[in-house]
């Protein structure tokens, strides 16, 4: 299960999981996204490469309208996953 | 192997796969860090069959068991033409921002996060065969 939410500082907040059944569920929403997005992924527990994927779709997607994903507060086992695939040369992480 | 269930071969099976590796997470007390690197890589193979072993509709099998600090795992995909992972191309961390980079995520994450894993193919039967060393100070 994956939770998208707006925190009150605007941030977008995933929380829960964003494996393979998940991101299909979900790319209607991370569509929905628009110029530079913050995803506060501090509750985000799981992912995997269709996680991954609709992650860098959006990002490319944002980055052809001059905005872009920027991640904050990934947590150390995915945070080590973006390093495994070059990702984090790719996203801004914070 | 010591617990196999057996998953219709579609994405949406996956929720029902995590379900029996929780299942075998508890019984052999395989702390956080380690369970979430196996389902990972249950995960990324399970979705490879279902997306390029499409010639079968037979459900796949998928074993578990633990020795000590490793853990075994097999996933079976019967009745399927052979299904080469080498002729799948392979990730290129260093390609630029393309729809192509995403080709072949799944496995690199996979070879990256365990400490083998082999691929059989006879009489139709596909066999993944995958040892991860547990990482946390299991008894």
């Amino acid at each position: 299960m994956l939770d998208i939410s707006i925190g009150d500082d605007g941030n977008v907040r995933l929380r829960g999981r964003l494996d393979a059944v998940q991101a299909e569920k979900q790319a209607a929403a991370f569509d929905a996204f628009t110029g530079s997005t913050v995803l506060d992924c501090k509750e985000l527990d799981y992912i995997s490469s269709a996680g991954l994927g609709l992650l860098f779709g959006t990002h490319k997607r944002l980055s052809t309208q001059g905005g872009g994903l920027r991640l904050i507060n990934l947590k150390p086992h995915i945070r080590e996953l973006f390093a495994i695939a070059h990702f984090d040369s790719i996203f801004q992480i914070d | 192997m010591e617990r196999e269930r057996a998953f219709t071969k579609e994405i949406a099976s996956l929720d029902h796969v995590f379900n029996f590796l929780d299942e075998f997470f508890t019984l052999e007390t395989i702390d956080k860090r380690d369970s979430l690197a196996i389902q990972l890589v249950v995960e990324e193979l399970f979705t490879n069959l279902v997306k390029y072993n499409t010639t079968s509709t037979t459900p796949v099998v998928v074993g578990l068991e633990r020795e000590g600090k490793i853990v075994n795992l097999e996933l079976v995909d019967r009745d399927v033409d052979r299904f080469d992972p080498a002729t799948l191309p392979e990730f290129d961390v260093d390609a630029p921002m393309t729809p192509r980079q995403q080709s072949g995520l799944g496995l690199h994450l996979v070879r990256a996060i365990v400490d083998k894993i082999t691929f059989e193919y006879a009489e139709r039967v596909m066999r993944i065969h995958v040892v991860k060393k547990l990482e946390s100070n299991h008894a």
